[in-house]
């Protein structure tokens, strides 16, 4: 099967959506899933959320950051992936929770954020409140790439309050969870503002799921690369994850452990960036 | 008469095979072989073929080789081992055929390994490949796990005419001998040669299939008269302790899987990095961990230690890999155990709490039970550990099909004839063991082989 790619389209300067045939993929998503993207057959294993499975499509949100995200970037509509695999990961339970609110401030937390509050409308009996929050003006997604359609209501913010609210999403949760009952909140995007939401819902009691990004190596349990703690037990982000239970993460592991390869990752986008000089 | 030594087996300097991944014996000449394999007594009684969990035609390969018919010698090998060249090199023939080999011990009995890697490298070059005929009998299995004993089993299958369809999580099928073993163990390309075989033989691999997660179990079940799980025992083992949060902090399954699988030692040529410290503790002494200590040697580590709370003598460890390793200049720490781990404030790893350990009285396997001795704890430096502590069966699988009876430990439970509580399904290999070894997963895979075709040849 060949995994096309069929849109690419920029989000900001440093994001962009990229639609990709994966009909196996597709066919079993559940919002939550993520994919392990290989560039190359002896490439990485790459983790993506996936925003979307329409037909044989799915639908990704991608950070240019590191090497191969970098080297994705400069792939166009017609190139294809050496595989795409998936759906991956345990998504999380839904049902009728009544208010519910769904915050990102990140990629794969915007891609989240989609896909769950159009499962969450999908299914009724929920009010969905949807929060995106973005640095600044020139960062927000284009207005179709937004979860906007799919909540009840919908707020989107700005650090410096250039456009939309001002502040990051803990700011307008916070706002909200004063105010009224909230049932249950998701969360996805960059991970310290996540342990940051978990204590706060749980000054309110109010139970929080949140995407736990770790490293993967091969994500499917053999490695202990991913291993989070909730409550105390060692879990595997890849196979029982990524969402856990905010308020019994050790956050602080987490963070620290999410950094190790930090040193690592510049090595490899400073041979990245030698190479295409050579090839210019 | 004094009994002549082995043939030595030539091997690559210590000092320049820690700079490399390339394998550590360098095989024998075809002269070597014929006059190895000349020494061999051709008992009337062969106890080598006893001791061979497989049984081997030990005796008549070697006598083939002795004539300097290699061609047949490796026919014959590959009539009861679908992967002679692997077994060759990775088989503790020492506790296996060479044990019982009437010559006598380690230098004396016949280097039955190394001659059948021999054969197999031989036939490689001379491209020499068996001629099969299949008969189809129009009936279909489905394979889940592509380790030794999947492979046996679907091989087998595939023989006797069933249509063998081969599910491999990974991107590569090969299971332990593919993420595990290092390439100076068992160098990838005779993996890879020996593996092909598969396909020639019309066994259908279907990589990056996760069975249970992208690929539907019941489905399996409706569409393949038996299925065979294979699925392995590679979830790392962990302390539970203080510190196994820390950076710098990893199970063997993740060292040698970003080291074997992800080439990280040619990293930043491919992706997946490794960081490997100066002071590299690993805990445990078996394949595992020796396996882990010889890579971090060559991924430039200063000083290596095994932790292990009984001494060498009482490892789990084939002989000729601890040899290697104290040739590498891994040391060994005996007698300690693992309390803790202790971090800087920026969460790397920086040492390791070991208390002492001396003997008292002997465990359930009859072996000397190592026991702390009070008040010996002691912290010890290092900037990496590797917990090669052992595996439990891989629970991602076990995880989504509820209804398969398995043991508390995770081990799925099966009848004498492989067969598990669901019906046409059957399992075998380190997932109904916990761990053994190559050859132990591939004799299971020929005998759930010979159950299947007894299963569906009655249906
Ligand atoms: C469940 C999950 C979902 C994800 N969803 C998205 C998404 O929707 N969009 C997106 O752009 N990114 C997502 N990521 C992160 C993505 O996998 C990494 O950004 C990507 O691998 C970076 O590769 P790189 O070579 O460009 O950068 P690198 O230089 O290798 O890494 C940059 C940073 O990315 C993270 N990272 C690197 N390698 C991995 C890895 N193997 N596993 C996890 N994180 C890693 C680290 O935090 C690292 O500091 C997700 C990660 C996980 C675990
Ligand atoms: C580092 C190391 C060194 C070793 N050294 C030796 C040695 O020198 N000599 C020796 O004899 N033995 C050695 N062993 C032990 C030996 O390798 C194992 O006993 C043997 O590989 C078990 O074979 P298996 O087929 O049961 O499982 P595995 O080899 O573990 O293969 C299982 C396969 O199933 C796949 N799988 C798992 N779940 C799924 C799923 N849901 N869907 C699809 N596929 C799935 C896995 O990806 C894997 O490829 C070593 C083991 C290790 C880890
Ligand atoms: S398969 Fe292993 S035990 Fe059997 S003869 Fe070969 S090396 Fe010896
Ligand atoms: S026991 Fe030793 S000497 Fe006898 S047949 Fe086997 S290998 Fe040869
Ligand atoms: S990525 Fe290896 S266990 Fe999760």
């Amino acid at each position: 099967m060949e995994h096309i790619i069929t849109r690419k389209e920029k989000l900001n300067s440093a994001d962009f959506v990229m639609d990709i045939v994966a009909p196996e993929v597709a066919k079993k998503f559940k919002p939550g899933n993520f994919a392990v993207l290989l560039t190359i057959a002896n490439g990485e294993r790459i983790p993506m959320s996936i925003e979307r499975a329409d037909g044989d499509k799915i639908t990704m949100y991608i950070k240019r950051l590191g090497k191969t995200s970098s080297e994705l970037d400069t792939w166009k509509v017609g190139d294809s992936f050496h595989k795409v695999i998936g759906p991956m990961g345990t998504a999380p339970t839904l049902k009728k929770f009544g208010t519910v609110i769904f915050a990102s401030d990140l990629v794969c937390g915007h891609a989240e954020n989609s896909a769950l509050c159009r499962e969450l409308k999908k299914m009724g009996g929920n009010h969905v409140i949807s929060i995106q929050s973005f640095p600044t003006k020139d960062d927000i997604y284009p207005e179709k790439e937004l979860s906007k359609e799919y909540a009840d209501e919908y707020i989107l913010a700005t650090e410096d309050g250039s456009v939309g609210r001002k502040g990051h999403y803990l700011d307008i949760v916070k706002e909200i969870l004063e105010e009224r009952r909230v049932d249950q909140v998701f969360a996805g995007g960059g991970i310290p503002p996540l342990q940051k939401l978990s204590d706060l819902t749980k000054k309110y009691n109010v139970p929080v799921m949140t995407t736990v990004r770790q490293i993967m190596v091969d994500a499917t349990g053999m490695c202990g690369s991913c291993r989070v703690f909730v409550a105390g037990e060692q879990k595997l982000a890849c196979i029982d994850g990524p969402m856990f239970d905010g308020q019994k993460v050790d956050w602080e592991s987490a963070i620290s452990r999410l950094a190790m390869f930090k040193g690592k990752e510049a090595e490899a986008m400073e041979c990245y960036n030698e190479k295409i000089k050579e090839l210019k | 008469m004094a009994i002549q030594e082995r043939v030595p087996m030539r091997e690559q300097a210590p000092e320049e095979r820690i700079k490399n991944f390339k394998s550590v014996p360098l095989g024998y000449s075809p002269e070597e072989a014929v006059s190895e394999a000349k020494r061999c007594l051709q008992c009337k009684n062969p106890l080598c073929e006893i001791g061979c969990p497989v049984r081997m035609k030990i005796k008549d390969i070697i006598n083939y080789i002795a004539n300097e018919d290699f061609k047949s010698a490796f026919l014959l090998s590959k009539s009861d081992n679908a992967v002679p060249g692997i077994t060759g090199r990775v088989c503790p023939q020492e506790e296996q055929c060479e044990r019982k080999c009437i010559l006598g011990k380690q230098q004396k009995a016949i280097n039955i390994g190394k001659l059948f890697a021999f054969t197999a490298d031989w036939a490689q070059e001379n491209n020499v490949v068996e001629n099969i005929q299949i008969e189809e009998n129009g009936k279909k299995v489905a394979i889940v796990g592509a380790g030794p004993a999947g492979i046996t089993c679907a091989v087998d299958l595939r023989k006797l005419g069933y249509k063998v369809s081969l599910f491999e999580a990974l991107h590569m099928a090969g299971g332990v001998l593919q993420y595990g073993i290092p390439a100076f163990r068992l160098p990838r390309d005779v993996v890879d040669y020996e593996l092909s075989f598969l396909e020639k033989l019309g066994v259908d691999v279907k990589l990056n299939s996760i069975v249970g997660q992208n690929i539907d179990f019941e489905n399996l079940r409706k569409e393949y008269n038996a299925i065979y799980l294979a699925t392995g025992a590679g979830a790392p083992k962990f302390l539970g302790c203080a510190g196994e949060k820390l950076k710098g902090v990893y199970s063997a399954n993740e060292f040698l899987i970003r080291v074997n699988l992800m080439k990280a030692y040619k990293f930043p040529q491919w992706d997946t990095p490794i960081i490997c410290g100066d002071k590299v503790g690993v805990i445990g002494c078996g394949n595992v961990a020796l396996d882990s200590a010889r890579c971090a040697k060559r991924l430039g580590a200063k000083e290596v230690y095994i932790l292990y709370r009984r001494t060498k003598q009482h490892a789990p460890a084939r002989i000729e890999e601890i040899m290697h390793a104290e040739e590498e200049g891994v040391i060994f720490k005996e007698m300690v155990s693992p309390c803790h781990m202790t971090g800087t404030d920026d969460g790397w790893v920086n040492g390791m709490q070991l208390m002492k350990t001396k003997f008292e009285g002997v465990d359930k396997s009859g072996r000397k039970r190592p026991v702390k001795i009070e008040d010996s704890e002691h912290i010890f430096e290092l900037d990496t550990v590797i917990n090669a502590l052992g595996t439990t069966p891989n629970r991602l699988f076990l995880s989504k099909v509820t209804e398969l009876e398995t043991y508390e430990w995770g081990g799925i439970k099966t009848d004498n004839n492989y067969m598990t509580n669901m019906d046409s399904v059957f399992a075998g290999g380190d997932a109904l063991t916990g761990g053994s070894t190559v050859i132990e997963a591939m004799g299971n895979g020929r005998d759930a082989a010979k159950n299947i075709d007894e299963f569906l040849g009655s249906k």
